[in-house]
């Protein structure tokens, strides 16, 4: 401690591992009530309450699940998902493209309302939804799930792909196109591969919205097109506080989004906080 | 016959447009169904006296304020517009708080805390109905780690979502546990920004690591803080599973919020014209607060 130089150098370093640990700590904080669901959904049930952290894991609670009619909820979930993502990108991809190209009067006004869209409610969406899809019988079938779906991936699609699409240069669309080729050829052929990682990534975003969504699901359903989520709450319903099938439950549903975020994480950044902060 | 009217350069630029036209024409089209056709029929619903009890009366305009004078009028709506006050002030005032030291504590350039990022980010793509699991577990004094750990310490704690005066505490800490990753995004990303010069300048003067951070990487990051908390205010209206699980709007309304009345108005009672009007009123209050962040969204950019 003499010496001065070492002195600074030895409470920098000091500092950064006392840093490193308040992160460390705060991970382990965050992290724990998500952990504490896992570690439930395979203990056994005479155990669910115990906190050893020893102990037999068993399947029973997903075996249960799974034989119980949980499966063609998770097919639900599935197919809505897909779905609605694969005609969210269809429809809002040359959208996107054609906002990200062409100025035109109402351009402003266009992207407010689809800001606005990002913005409203479910509930405004709900009421009308359901009377009308009461109307139409289109009450607890996929296809009423895709539409309404689309109300929150349409804008997040094109959100998301007018930013790549502007950062792709318009020389580089002329350069490789001097004979005047159409604006669409000129986009499947250079500019939608270009972007393909931010399509992919937008893919991701609204197939996790569709996944996680609770609200438009737990009024629209009933049973023929139950999703996931909502299936859970109903077997609450039916059968009580079943901890270890709740737990089981939760996971299943959480995994795909789990799995989706490690893959898409450098891209994730932009989507969730689309709108939030542009460029 | 084209060609014989305008120069080609005209009518490749006509042509073009012709095309941005329909790249864009399909999307207006769904969205105006979706999203256009809706807002005027949950409108229009809001006039009427709507109900399952009473047939015809979705076509009844005799009148047609009639709702909206009831809701400034009903204690429970107004409670709940008090209750979600009370739900967002906390619940963004703890995310930005949260996720402004988090950001700080993850822009340390080290191996750690660039391993780490990710994971802070799980609380925020989990399915939100497994969020609301996850804090029933916590908050039930049978089977919750926290419960027992304190009652091992001879400290029990009776369980907050059953008490009227905790149960929205207990709401807005899920809450923040859920959506403190969105404001700590948005503020590590404009961290990130922060250019290196005025950071260099501060160390050479000796500046405490307080001084640096207020005089000079708190400016930069204002905007950003700001656009984040607009955001989660915006959104912090929408919350409805965490409620849905851990309380149901109870005990008794004590975190009934605006949002969730309307859905017991629409989906238990079935009084489809008042419960229009409330969500009306909720739309009316969030495109007032979406043209806020917009204009705030732009004048960032311009000062960038």
């Amino acid at each position: 401690m003499a010496d001065r130089a070492p002195s600074i150098q030895s409470s920098w370093w000091l500092r950064r591992r006392t840093l490193d640990c308040v992160g460390l700590v705060a991970l382990v904080l965050v992290m724990f009530p998500f952990l504490w669901l896992l570690q439930m959904s395979v203990r056994p049930t005479q155990d669910i309450m115990g906190y050893e952290l020893l102990f037999t894991p068993t399947f029973d609670h997903y075996r249960a699940l799974w034989t119980g009619g949980f499966a063609k909820s998770f097919v639900n979930s599935l197919l809505t998902s897909t779905f609605s993502t694969v005609l969210a990108l269809l429809i809002g991809t040359p959208a996107a493209y054609s906002l990200s190209r062409w100025r035109f009067r109402a351009h402003s006004q266009i992207a407010l309302w689809i800001l606005a869209t990002r913005m409203a409610p479910p509930i405004a969406f709900t009421i009308p939804f359901f009377l009308a899809y009461s109307w139409l019988g289109l009450l607890d079938t996929v296809f009423g799930l895709v539409l309404i779906y689309l109300t929150f991936n349409i804008a997040l699609v094109i959100w998301m792909m007018q930013t790549y699409f502007d950062s792709v240069p318009k020389a580089l669309e002329e350069a490789a196109c001097i004979d005047g080729c159409g604006v669409w050829k000129t986009f499947l052929q250079i500019t939608l591969p270009l972007t393909a990682p931010g399509l992919a990534a937008t893919a991701v975003l609204c197939f996790i919205f569709s996944w996680n969504d609770f609200f438009y699901a737990l009024i629209l359903t009933r049973t023929a097109a139950q999703t996931a989520p909502v299936a859970i709450v109903n077997f609450i319903q039916f059968e009580g506080w079943e901890w270890g099938k709740i737990a089981a439950g939760g996971t299943l549903v959480m995994l795909p989004v789990i799995v989706f975020t490690l893959l898409v994480r450098n891209y994730l950044v932009q989507g969730l906080t689309s709108g939030g902060v542009k460029d | 016959m084209q060609r014989s009217t305008g120069n080609s350069g005209n009518s490749w630029v006509a042509q073009q447009r012709r095309a941005y036209f329909w790249g864009l024409a399909p999307a207006i089209a769904v969205l105006v169904l979706i999203t256009l056709v809706p807002a005027i029929y949950l409108l229009i619903t809001s006039l009427t006296p709507m109900s399952m009890v009473n047939p015809g009366s979705a076509s009844d305009f005799s009148a047609p304020a009639r709702n909206y004078i009831d809701a400034f009028e009903d204690r429970r709506f107004l409670n709940s517009v008090w209750l979600q006050a009370q739900l967002s002030f906390f619940t963004v005032t703890a995310q930005v708080a949260l996720g402004l030291g988090l950001a700080l504590l993850l822009n340390t350039r080290s191996a750690v805390m660039r391993a780490i990022r990710t994971a802070f980010l799980i609380p925020m793509v989990l399915p939100p109905i497994v969020v609301a699991l996850i804090w029933k577990v916590l908050y039930t004094p049978d089977i919750s780690p926290l419960h027992r750990t304190l009652a091992y310490f001879g400290l029990p704690v009776t369980s907050l979502i059953t008490d009227s005066k905790t149960a929205m505490l207990a709401i807005a800490v899920a809450d923040t546990w859920q959506w403190f990753p969105f404001t700590m995004l948005i503020i590590l990303a404009a961290l990130q920004m922060v250019p290196e010069e005025p950071l260099e300048a501060a160390k050479i003067d000796a500046a405490t690591p307080w001084q640096t951070f207020w005089f000079i990487v708190f400016p930069f990051i204002r905007p950003a803080i700001v656009v984040a908390a607009l955001f989660r205010l915006i959104d912090s209206i929408k919350a409805f599973p965490l409620i849905f699980v851990l309380t149901d709007g109870g005990p008794g309304s004590a975190t009934q919020v605006t949002n969730y009345y309307a859905y017991i108005q629409a989906f238990s009672f079935s009084y489809w014209g008042y419960a229009s009007a409330i969500a009306t009123l909720l739309v009316a209050g969030i495109f007032v607060l979406s043209v806020l962040v917009s204009r705030l969204d732009r004048r960032n950019q311009r000062d960038e």
